[in-house]
């Protein structure tokens, strides 16, 4: 069909409907054309975060509550009792954080977001608040060396660095995309991928949480060194500054350790120690 | 098997974490195919009733939109409402109305088709008596065609509506809180029973959509019942 | 996001996984079709032995979600098989076909492969048992009388007009199992939409990688519609002269 055509079909009439709708629906839908998200969080009263639905100890939906718990919620409950709002989580995959940002879906993205120069120029990023290096969950005993990791199936995350890295290090490795981390960790059961690679940290979070995490081993080794900040919208610079400085404040008032000692601290399921602190140079 | 998970629970599989939450599982499910339902009619039905009245190559346009949404898969239009749209036309459509659009859009579509053959399917006389009544073309369609035509069309209808109870499922992929989204968090932290989570999810489903599958073939068979004893 | 135009590397990505959701969906048409003839016979049997099950396998397949269908086999049946079998089944085989060596498919593609085979051969059994339907008792009474057996009535005058009857629906669910194939992404099947991800993923590219992929999948569905209409014209072309 040509454009004349397309001219012809719609009259002046459907045009001045189509126009009064569009004019509708801009003026129905709110938190478009805005001038600072900050002031706009706080006019709403209310701050989106997404946050993960199924990565113990970030994020997972706990079984008596119902609700989102973890360390990346603890940090985004902080950030929005500093704001005075209330606090709405949207259950988020690893691939759809970027769009979820870039779409205007959601203010943060708490949801162990790997800092990297890529997507920093799709979103503004925070410091970081967390620190992690790629690592594998592989049947005990079957992985004799790194190296045989270049035959194997090896099943990841979609939309996460951790696939473009294990592309780069083991190009022979057969890399199959799951939608989570779970998705992959139950392939791993089945034998339909012989290891999976994700943040260590999110591992051990995951094999805290199998019944016979015995057959399973993280063999000790890291693959790259991440940095996990705090994703928000690009070009919101108050909202980012805002975030830095609850950031360096929770670490300052201590906070921030006492988020960290009530998921991986000595007594939790996954005691691991803290070697990063907020402000820390990378 | 072990199906205690399934009883453990049972209350997010139904109802997500309502009442501390937003609804969610089965019963969103239920909501949003039925919302999704009756959108999808009222759109399967003008756009089928305007299929029959627009002649010429006025139709094309529309024959053009109806075939986009039937040859789209719902998994791409939802991703292109939910998060390309946006950014696009700077529309900012929820995620759950996002679903509804979608569905009923694609629904719709089918449905539309559906209702054109529906009307065609009676004999050319009845436009032409009523027409010669002095009805307008409007009235025809109100008093005489649709009265007539609706009830062949309703299996039609309650096919195209259990396809949006399946079709719901997709929804997981933006995060909608229905029942396979709810099934997949719940597989994913217990982590060792995904046999029977995914058996049970497919038993309420399958409760949902043959109780509907089931009155769609009651209610064809009555209908040829009823043509054969009147003839 | 629009941006230059996707890097070559990316627009191989797309077109390797559009080839596997043509293989994907051809291969499961075939299947389900070869699956759907007999399934729509025994649903149509006078025997209950034959016939209940058919109801039941219909019933079953075509009300539950291909989605949570394909989770099933892929996460759930998987984990009861054999450790040895899913071994097997992962380990990749030489299949020699004469002088022609065909990779052995990822498990992914079987188990994909499996459950839109299933999914749709439920649907395509309807949709036959629809063109049966559409032949008149009048027909089979009249072949009888002609003093052909049970089996000539069927393959002569049952089944011609109900294929000729069944062929639109027959391409529309087709067109369903093209579409439908775009889930096997859910258990990491690198198809068409995924393949869409991982390059909106890497590229941000998002409207590119999404663009690229519908109009994939709308001018494939398109080519298929164009096929029906000429094979439709055909057939009444070739009633026309016989």
């Amino acid at each position: 069909m040509n454009r004349t055509d397309g001219a012809s079909f719609m009259n002046w009439k459907t045009m001045k409907k189509l126009t009064a709708l569009t004019a509708l629906a801009l003026a129905v839908v709110s938190g478009l054309a805005h001038a600072d998200r900050l002031e706009d969080i706080k006019k709403a009263g209310v701050l989106r975060v997404a946050a993960f639905d199924s990565n113990p100890p970030f994020g997972f939906v706990d079984p008596q509550s119902k609700q989102i718990e973890g360390l990346d919620v603890d940090y985004a409950k902080a950030l929005a009792d500093k704001l005075g709002v209330k606090l709405q989580l949207q259950p988020t995959n690893p691939a759809n954080r970027v769009p979820l940002l870039v779409a205007n879906k959601v203010d943060l993205v708490l949801a162990n977001f790997t800092i990297t120069p890529e997507r920093a120029e799709q979103v503004n990023f925070s410091i970081p608040y967390f620190a992690s290096g790629q690592q594998f969950i592989v049947k005990k005993g079957t992985l004799k060396s790194q190296e045989d990791l270049n035959g194997w199936r090896v099943g990841v995350d979609k939309g996460t660095v951790n696939e473009g890295v294990l592309r780069k290090k083991f190009p022979g490795a057969k890399v199959v995309a799951y939608d989570d981390t779970p998705f992959a960790f139950t392939a791993l059961r089945n034998g339909n991928v012989q290891a999976i690679t994700q943040d260590g940290p999110k591992l051990i979070g995951l094999l805290a949480n199998v019944p016979d995490r015995d057959k399973y081993e993280v063999p000790p080794f890291t693959i790259s060194n991440d940095l996990i900040g705090v994703g928000i919208p690009k070009g919101e610079t108050a909202l980012t500054e805002f975030v830095d400085k609850t950031l360096l404040e929770l670490e300052a008032n201590g906070q921030a350790q006492k988020i960290y000692d009530s998921w991986f601290g000595p007594q939790t399921k996954t005691p691991l120690e803290r070697l990063y602190k907020i402000g820390d140079k990378s | 098997m072990d199906f205690t998970v399934i009883r453990d629970n049972l209350g997010y599989f139904l109802l997500g974490a309502y009442p501390d939450g937003p609804l969610g599982g089965a019963a969103l499910t239920l909501a949003l195919s039925v919302l999704s339902g009756l959108a999808s009619a009222i759109i399967g039905l003008g756009l089928g009733v305007a299929l029959t009245l627009i002649r010429g190559r006025r139709r094309l346009p529309l024959l053009a939109v109806l075939g986009f949404f039937r040859a789209i898969p719902v998994l791409m239009l939802i991703f292109w409402a939910y998060f390309l749209l946006p950014i696009l036309f700077k529309v900012d459509v929820p995620a759950l109305a996002t679903v509804v659009c979608a569905l009923s859009l694609i629904g719709g579509a089918y449905l539309a088709h559906s209702v054109h053959a529906g009307i065609r399917s009676l004999p050319e006389g009845q436009w032409a008596a009523a027409r010669a009544l002095g009805m307008r073309p409007g009235q025809v369609l109100r008093l005489v065609i649709l009265p007539q035509a609706l009830p062949i069309m309703l299996p039609s209808f309650l096919n195209q509506w259990v396809a949006l109870i399946k079709d719901t499922s997709l929804a997981y992929v933006i995060g909608v809180g229905e029942l396979s989204f709810v099934a997949t968090q719940v597989s994913n932290r217990v982590m060792v029973h995904p046999t029977e989570i995914f058996l049970f999810v497919a038993v309420v489903y399958f409760v949902f959509c043959a109780s509907l599958d089931l009155a769609a073939g009651l209610l064809a068979r009555r209908r040829s019942r009823r043509r054969q004893v009147s003839a | 996001m629009f941006g230059e135009l996707l890097a070559p590397q990316y627009l191989t990505w797309l077109l390797d996984g559009f080839l596997l959701t043509l293989v994907l969906s051809a291969l499961a048409c075939l299947f389900s079709t070869a699956l759907g003839f007999p399934l729509c016979l025994a649903r149509l049997s006078p025997r209950r032995l034959w016939s209940w099950p058919a109801r039941a396998y219909l019933m079953v397949f075509r009300t539950t979600p291909l989605l949570i269908q394909l989770f099933f086999w892929y996460f759930g049946v998987t984990s009861l098989l054999p450790e040895d079998l899913v071994a097997w089944l992962n380990m990749p085989h030489e299949v020699a076909l004469g002088p022609a060596h065909l990779e052995w498919p990822s498990f992914e593609f079987i188990a994909g492969l499996w459950g839109l085979t299933l999914y749709t051969s439920a649907f395509i059994a309807e949709e036959f048992r629809a063109g049966v339907a559409s032949v008149r008792d009048e027909q089979r009474a009249a072949g009888l009388a002609l003093g052909l057996k049970p089996a000539q009535v069927w393959r002569y005058v049952i089944l011609p007009q109900a294929l000729r009857t069944a062929l639109p629906p027959l391409l529309g669910q087709y067109m369903n199992a093209l579409k439908n194939s775009s889930l096997a992404m859910a258990i990491g099947l690198a198809e068409l939409s995924y393949a869409s991800r991982q390059v909106e993923t890497e590229t941000f590219k998002t409207f590119q990688a999404f663009g690229i992929a519908t109009l994939l999948y709308i001018a494939t569905i398109a080519v298929i519609e164009v096929i029906g209409q000429m094979l439709q014209q055909r057939k009444r072309f070739r009633r026309g002269v016989i």
